[in-house]
This record gives structure tokens, sequence and C-alpha cells, in this order.
């Protein structure tokens, strides 16, 4: 079975790695996931298993007691999270990441931070945000935690985005959304790909995060407990029964 | 008794506007680094110290001792970051570290200030031309016009720095939500080294503000500024710089009215009772801000 997407060489990889906090408590324990251009990579598992840890230390918010952190190929293990966005990575994490006194266009032109002397750059940045949602333009100049739910994650989304990343990693993309909300989400983020951005998604909602996703990893006790290609997937029926069985959902032959 | 009242709101708020800037340099460092900086009093005495040097030794007067304050502290604070804050991130429980250390700083800079100045309290003996200024009904030393003009400068400088500049929005987003500013691509390092100069050279410009207003400071002075520095953080709201403005004055005339109308020994209770009261009615301070943990 050779797939040249699966084939190609991962944009970003944790080998082997072990997080803990306060010191003994692992929550990581030898991880190794890999990240392959072009595809969404679904990371989902019971609560506790480690998914949103495990985005974390892909961005660098925290630090392995073992193993590495590669970008390209290139290990860049305790890079701090400042320098992803130069390597063309965002990441869109589960607590509320907004500045909520700053207007709606500030919380933007701080994402453009690392180019903001470029200003050509930054308004083509802004005009993309309000383009992809036009009630961010709408409401530009309002402080963004005045803005409903549904808003504050178009804000992150379209932060995110303006910066025109290769790669961008979802933490609980809908957590706190309004269904209908929620199903317009994913659906926009399953057309990422096709803009060429690659998508890490780590979601409670199993159901949508394995119906986008081309590549599936099931952590469990900070383990890989299984992952492989969404068609595998599909196509054994041992690998749907333990699906099943972790998330309660069943992937369609 | 009119008067009386005039004389204490005058200055109150000259004197309000030095806790102003004390609280407002407290409350940015807080909110940027998470570090309660128990030695801001004695950077602000070191920054007297500085002016009463300038003055004596090179006959620099305190006007001009400003800006000399306001550089050499800014490089000061962010030497002392780099040599402080990092160390704190080894620890496994750096805010409680930080207590330690920066009480440990206080001792130390106070010692310091000992050692070179010895333990007499000192004065600037540089008078302004008219010594003192009619406002309203009453006249007021001009030394302390002038502190309160600076005060108004600073404070609308650095405002404007926060609130209409990038860097300073990137400041206060640091402020609001220290991870997510990193997500963006900030270096919180360099950020938090700026936050620290930036602080440490207000309380050099405060510094100078003291010797003005007051009438001596020494070395053990530090300690007396730091809490009044910390009663107004707390009234203004943890990292909210301007509600630290607004509560530094309210801060100053509080206590200024309250010499007019309790006996002087009550007066110096009026900021330890409005303390304790605001923490137990609105334990966040009165700013519309929180610190988000």
């Amino acid at each position: 079975m050779t797939n040249p997407a699966t084939d190609a060489r991962p944009v970003m990889e944790l080998r082997n790695v072990s997080v803990a906090y306060h010191g003994d408590i692992r929550i990581l324990q030898g991880l190794s996931l890999a990240v392959r251009p072009g595809q969404i990579t679904g990371i989902i598992g019971p609560n506790g298993a480690g998914k949103s840890t495990a985005l974390r230390t892909l961005y660098g918010l925290l630090k392995p007691i073992e193993g590495d952190v590669a970008v390209d190929g290139e290990v860049v293990t305790g890079m701090p999270p400042w320098r992803f966005i130069a390597k063309g990575i965002a990441l869109v994490p589960q607590n509320r990441s907004l500045f909520n006194d700053l207007s709606v266009e500030d919380n933007l032109r701080l994402a453009c931070w690392s180019f903001r002397r470029d200003k050509a750059r930054v308004n083509g940045a802004l005009e993309r945000a309000y383009a992809q949602f036009p009630i961010l333009h709408e409401r530009r100049k309002q402080p963004a935690g005045k803005m409903s739910g549904g808003q504050q994650r178009f804000l992150e989304l379209g932060r995110a985005l303006a910066l025109q990343p290769r790669v961008i990693l979802l933490d609980e993309p809908t957590a706190m959304i309004a269904p209908r909300l929620s199903a317009e989400i994913y659906e926009f983020i399953a057309t990422l790909p096709k803009q060429g951005i690659t998508v890490v998604l780590v979601d409670q909602n199993v159901r949508q995060c394995v119906r986008i996703s081309d590549h599936l990893y099931v952590l469990e006790l900070g383990q890989n407990k299984v992952d492989g290609a969404k068609q595998d997937f599909a196509q054994d029926e041992q690998l749907r029964t333990l699906i099943a069985e972790w998330v309660d959902y069943r992937i369609d032959a | 008794m009119e008067t009386l009242v005039i004389i204490g709101i005058v200055n109150g708020l000259i004197v309000g506007g030095v806790y102003a800037l004390i609280g407002m340099s407290l409350t940015l460092l807080y909110g940027v680094l998470r570090v309660v900086n128990f030695a801001h009093g004695e950077f602000v005495i070191g920054g007297s110290f500085l002016a009463y040097v300038l003055f004596n030794t090179f006959g620099i007067p305190p006007l001009a001792a400003l800006p000399i304050a306001a550089i050499s502290f800014f490089g000061l604070g962010y030497v002392a970051y780099f040599l402080l804050i990092p160390r704190l991130a080894r620890s496994d429980d750096p805010e409680s570290m930080s207590f330690l250390m920066m009480y440990g700083l206080s001792i130390a800079l106070a010692a310091f200030m000992l050692v070179l100045f010895e333990a007499d309290s000192r004065s600037i003996d540089y008078s302004f031309t008219p010594i003192s200024m009619k406002v309203g009904p009453v006249y007021v030393a001009t030394a302390r016009v002038v502190a309160l003009g600076v005060t108004l400068v600073v404070a609308a400088g650095v405002s404007a720095f926060l609130f209409l500049t990038l860097p300073g929005k990137a400041l206060r987003a640091a402020i609001m939500n220290r991870e997510a500013i990193q997500i963006m691509g900030v270096d919180i390092v360099k950020l938090s080294a700026f936050a620290f100069a930036l602080a440490t050279g207000i309380a050099g410009i405060t510094g100078v503000l003291v010797a003005l207003v007051f009438p001596a400071f020494n070395a053990f002075s530090g300690p007396e500024y730091a809490i009044i520095g910390f009663i107004v953080v707390v009234l203004g709201g943890l990292g909210n710089p301007l509600g630290a403005l607004a509560a530094g004055v309210f801060y100053g005339l509080a206590e200024q009215l309250a010499t007019v109308f309790l006996p002087q020994a009550m007066a110096q209770i009026v900021g330890f009772a409005l303390l304790v009261g605001t923490i137990l009615v609105r334990n966040a301070g009165f700013g519309r801000w929180r610190v988000s943990r």
C-alpha cells in the first residue's frame, strides 16, 4: 500500500516523547507521532489520554523529558513556542487564546508580530481574515471579549489562518460551540488541505474528527494505542471494533 | 477648614501621582512576569539617591536628572532581568521562589545603599525659583508642582505607549494571556525583559520625584513605597496599569485628606483599611481587567 501522501516526509513529529507534569506525573510515555503534509491528522482517545499534551508538546509549550520534537525532519526539541510561526506553523489552543480587552483588529495585528514592519503583508493578512470571516470586519473595532463564543472562535481561526501557515494545529476547535456552528467549523477545516494547509486536529468530537481526518492516532494513557490511514481503519474489522470500543464511534467500511 | 481641605486635595494629587507611578510600574511588572517585585521600593529610592548624587557631586538639577534616571534604570532593569528571572524558570515552583528572591534582592539593595550613603536621611538641597506657587487660594512648593507635571507627562506617555502602539498592546496582551502572546510569535523573554526594564525605568523617575515631593529619604525607605505600591496595585486590579494610576491618585487623596480630618496616627491606618476593605469586598480590585492565570 503505497501512498505518496503518507510516504512524504512528515512536517512535524514527536519521536518517543515523554512529558511529565510536576516532575513525576507522566502524561505522555514514549509517544511517537508523525504529521504528514497535506493531510488532516486526527488525534483521538479517551479523556486524559494526553491528546492536548501531545499538541502542546508539538508546539513547544511543554518540554519533553525524553524524546524529540521534529519539524521537517529537523530536531527542534526545546524550541520556544514563539519560533513556530516563522516556520509556518500556527496553533489554536483549546483554552481561549484571545486578548479580550483588545479590539478584534488588534488581535489580528498582534498575530502579525513577526512581520509587523511589513505593512503590505500585515494588511494582506487582515484582508484575508476579514474575507474569510466577514463578521470580524464588521466587529473589528470591538473588544474581542465582547463577541459571542462562536465569533471568538472565528477570530482565533482567522487569526491563525491570516498568517498563511502551512500547518495548523487545532485543539478542540468546537468545544463550547453551538452544534450548528460546529458543523460549519468542521466543514471549513475539511477544506484546509485543499488550500495547501496541513491540519492536526485534537478532538473530543470523535465522530467529526474521524469523518474529516485522513490519518488517525488513537491515544491511550499517553501512548499510541493504534494509528493508521483512515481507509485502513475502515477496511480492518479489528481496528473498527477497537475504535468503536475506545471512542464509541463506528467507521463505515 | 476649607483651605485645609484644598491643601489636602492638592497634596493628595501630588503625592498620589507618585503612588500612581509606583503602582503602574509594579502592576506592569507583575502582569507581564507574574513576579511580585518586593525590591521595587529600593529601585525607587535608588532613583532618589541617583538624583542626590547627581546634584551634590555634579551639580545636575533634579529635572535634568530625570532622563538620566530613566535611561540608567531602564538599563539596570534590563540587566537585572537576565541576572535574576531566568533562574526562576529552573525551579519547580517559580512563583514562591520569586517571593524569596525579590525579598532577598530588596534586603541586598537596601544594604548596598546603606553602605554607600550611610543611615542618615538625605534630601536634595535644591530649590526652584520661585520657591512656591499660588494654586487657587493656597501656596504649594514649586518642586511639588513640577513633580505633579512630570507625573502627568510620564503617566500620559506610558499610557499612550500601552494603548496606541503595537509593542504596548503586546505588553497588555501578555498581561491578559501570557500563553497566547507566545503563540502569536512574540518572544516572551524579550518582552518580559522589556517590561522589567520599563518598570525599573519608571521606578528611577519616580525616585527623583520622591526626592522632590517628600522631605527626606534613606536606604531603608524602600519598603514604605513598595507597600503603598502593593496597596495601589490591588486597588487598581492586578495587572491593570490605568487602574493603578487611578488607585494611586485615590490613595494619595485619601491619605492626605485623612490627615486633615483624622488624628495623625489614624491617618496612616486609612491606607491599610482601604486595602483590607478592597480585598474583602472585591478581591480583583476595582479595575475592569483581571489577570488570567
